[in-house]
């Protein structure tokens, strides 16, 4: 079972979108790691920690079947997102290439979140944290654009 | 007297269909309410309705989850609604957990945490679900009772309407000091009645405002809750005097027998056994309003419309034309799942839709078998309160009932439902002359005279057809076995006859 083309390209977008705006001034996050912040502030708030944090591991679980590369990262007690460096490179190293194992974390992440909210409380989700973003033109080339 | 102006409580609209009506127009501004019930009852749809039907971004709704049910879970089920509109969220609609402040923390915290998101948020609606999952929390160390006070106080100034959802069993309603605090406290239960749910709303308590007293039903549907008021949304309707009006039966004999129709408003009640002609007389007096002008709705329950409306053509009698012209509506309502005031509410609705003058019901006993279960032991008054309800805006009612045959006896129904009525026909079989023959007599008219006649009549083509003549060679013809007394020829009926008249 691999990742959908939709939730992949929402995904890319999601995390090129945050390498792009990334300051490096900041102390060193990786792209992966900053976006899965959002979303886990976001969701934390809606749903509460224990909620993210299932969701959170399911995902992990899904997207290490998909990368054994990711069988590295570990999911903290409280959601949060451990030894993510460990497969990708910092922003502040190299900032417009993001790794195909955080692709597929996020995607999972946000399939989940597609198949329990549904598209429309899920993209609205999405709009609170990255407020600057237009996530459904459907009219771009591939669908959505950040 | 004083003449300063009293404080105005704006009433803001509950977004349940039918409430709005039950608790006096709307929620009290700024109220403080609990919604209290078994799990299942349909809490949290009631107040998610009610959030979605007033937030908006400049004065959002902030939904605080505590415990309990999985807020994603609660999201994804929602949505099913169709009130459920995403795209109020965030920004009209914010959903908060609070659960790890719960878990790990007291109430003195989670009272802090939803003060600092409402001085944020500057909410118009607050609602905490569920907040009795609180107090199961070992390390609370403020009690439930202040939490809510304190909870109250803060959010009245505020300016927020809330709502707190808790679990409460019907025993743990009374005497519980946690709800002397509530403005509002609307009570959800279900109860399970042979193969039937029985959903019931009660409004214990409202401040401020009239609010219609005792139970009342509601329905779950995918529009979420819908309730029905006792008082059927006419209980502010002003009642029209009694008029003096006479409706034609379309029968020119019946409406002589009736001292020249049936008065408008009454309730007419037509009783016989099977076959008898109830329902073809009930056609001709609808169809006779139609070309009146005067609308009509026939609710029935043992045939659909499209049967009813071929029969009566049968009859001589266009039903169709008048169904596409708005003039009539024929209501099926669908067998065996049904609350009695579901029922009475889709004729409520459809005679003020058409403005209709005449109501036929066709049968009572189709109607009370469309009943769940649950709700049969209330048909008689429900009854009672639609009736007095329709007639009191100047709508003339006719049912029909069907009654068991009897040589002993002379029921009129077998429903005891003669006091709803102003008007009661019976038709009978007698047996005369070697053949099963039909008889009407009219048995009440309030307030006006009637006939004393027993008629003997027959259904054609045409439809109903009365002898001019009454039967007057018989003796015991009500008892369906007469006797044939000395006189050797039916009686011409004759103006003297006339006068010969009940006056009840």
């Amino acid at each position: 079972m691999t990742t959908l083309p939709e939730m992949r390209d929402l995904a890319q977008r999601l995390l090129s979108y945050e390498a792009s705006t990334g300051d490096i001034s900041e102390p060193v996050d990786s792209a992966t790691l900053r976006v899965y912040q959002k979303l886990r502030q976001n969701l934390v708030g809606v749903a509460g920690s224990a909620s993210f944090h299932s969701l959170a591991s399911r995902a992990l679980t899904l997207a290490r079947a998909e990368d054994p590369g990711l069988s590295a990262v570990q999911l903290g007690r409280n959601g949060d997102l451990e030894r993510i460096g460990a497969i990708e490179p910092s922003i502040k190293v190299e900032q417009d290439r993001v790794h195909e194992g955080g692709v597929i974390l996020i995607s999972r992440l946000l399939g989940l979140l597609f198949l329990f909210l549904g598209e429309a409380l899920t993209l609205g989700l999405l709009r609170d944290a990255w407020p600057g973003a237009a996530l459904d033109d459907r009219n771009s080339g591939n669908g959505r654009k950040l | 007297m004083n003449t300063e102006k009293k404080v105005t409580i704006n009433k803001l609209p509950t977004g349940v269909p039918g409430l709005d009506e039950i608790v006096g127009g709307g929620f009290p501004e700024y109220s403080f309410n609990i919604i209290a019930g078994a799990p299942g009852s349909g809490k949290t749809t009631l107040a998610h309705q009610f959030v979605f039907a007033n937030a908006t971004p400049e004065r959002p709704a902030l939904y605080f989850t505590v415990l309990g049910e999985s807020a994603i879970k609660m999201l994804r089920y929602q949505q099913q609604y169709t009130f459920f509109d995403p795209a109020k969220l965030p920004d009209a609609i914010r959903f908060i957990n609070l659960s790890q402040v719960v878990l790990e923390k007291d109430l003195g915290a989670v009272l802090e945490a939803i003060t600092k998101e409402v001085e944020k948020a500057n909410p118009a609606v607050v609602v905490v679900d569920s907040f009795r999952t609180m107090v199961r929390q070992p390390r609370s160390d403020m009690d439930l009772q202040s939490f809510i006070q304190r909870l109250a106080l803060s959010l009245a100034s505020w300016q927020a309407t809330t709502f707190l959802i808790g679990e409460y069993a019907e025993d743990e309603l009374r005497d519980n000091p946690i709800f002397t605090v509530a403005d509002g406290l609307f009570w959800l239960r279900q109860t399970t009645e042979r193969n039937s749910i029985v959903r019931k709303l009660q409004i214990i308590k409202l401040r401020g405002q009239a609010s219609v007293p005792g139970l009342h039903t509601f329905r779950i549907t995918e529009a979420g809750v819908q309730a029905f008021s006792r008082t059927f949304g006419l209980a502010a309707r002003k009642r029209n005097p009694p008029a003096n009006r006479r409706l034609s039966f379309g029968v020119p004999e019946l409406d002589k027998m009736l001292d020249g129709g049936v008065r408008e408003g009454d309730s007419v009640l037509i009783a016989g056994s099977s076959g008898t002609g109830k329902s073809v007389l009930a056609t001709q007096f609808i169809a006779e309003g139609i070309r009146h002008g005067e609308p009509g709705i026939v609710a029935v329950f043992e045939e659909r419309p499209q049967a009813y409306a071929e029969r009566a053509s049968k009859l001589g009698l266009d039903l169709e034309t008048p169904q596409k012209n708005g003039k009539l509506t024929i209501l099926y309502l669908r067998p065996l799942d049904l609350s009695v005031d579901e029922t009475m509410q889709s004729i409520l609705d459809a005679v003020q839709k058409i403005g209709a003058k005449r109501l036929v019901i066709d049968s009572l006993a189709g109607f009370e078998m469309a009943l769940s279960p649950g709700f049969r032991a209330d048909f008689r008054e429900s009854l009672y309160r639609m009736i007095f309800a329709l007639t009191g805006i100047g709508v003339t009612i006719l049912s029909t009932v069907e009654v068991d045959e009897s040589f002993t006896e002379f029921p009129f129904s077998t429903y005891s439902i003669s006091f709803l009525c102003d008007d009661i026909i019976r038709l009978r079989y007698v047996s005369l002359d070697g053949q099963l023959r039909k008889v009407m007599v009219v048995i009440k008219m309030r307030g006006g005279d009637h006939a004393k006649d027993i008629r003997e009549y027959e259904i054609t083509s045409k439809g109903v057809v009365i002898s001019d003549q009454r039967l007057t060679n018989y003796q015991g013809l009500i008892s369906g076995l007469p006797v044939h007394s000395n006189r050797t020829t039916r009686e011409v009926h004759s103006p003297q006859d006339s006068e010969a008249k009940n006056e009840t």
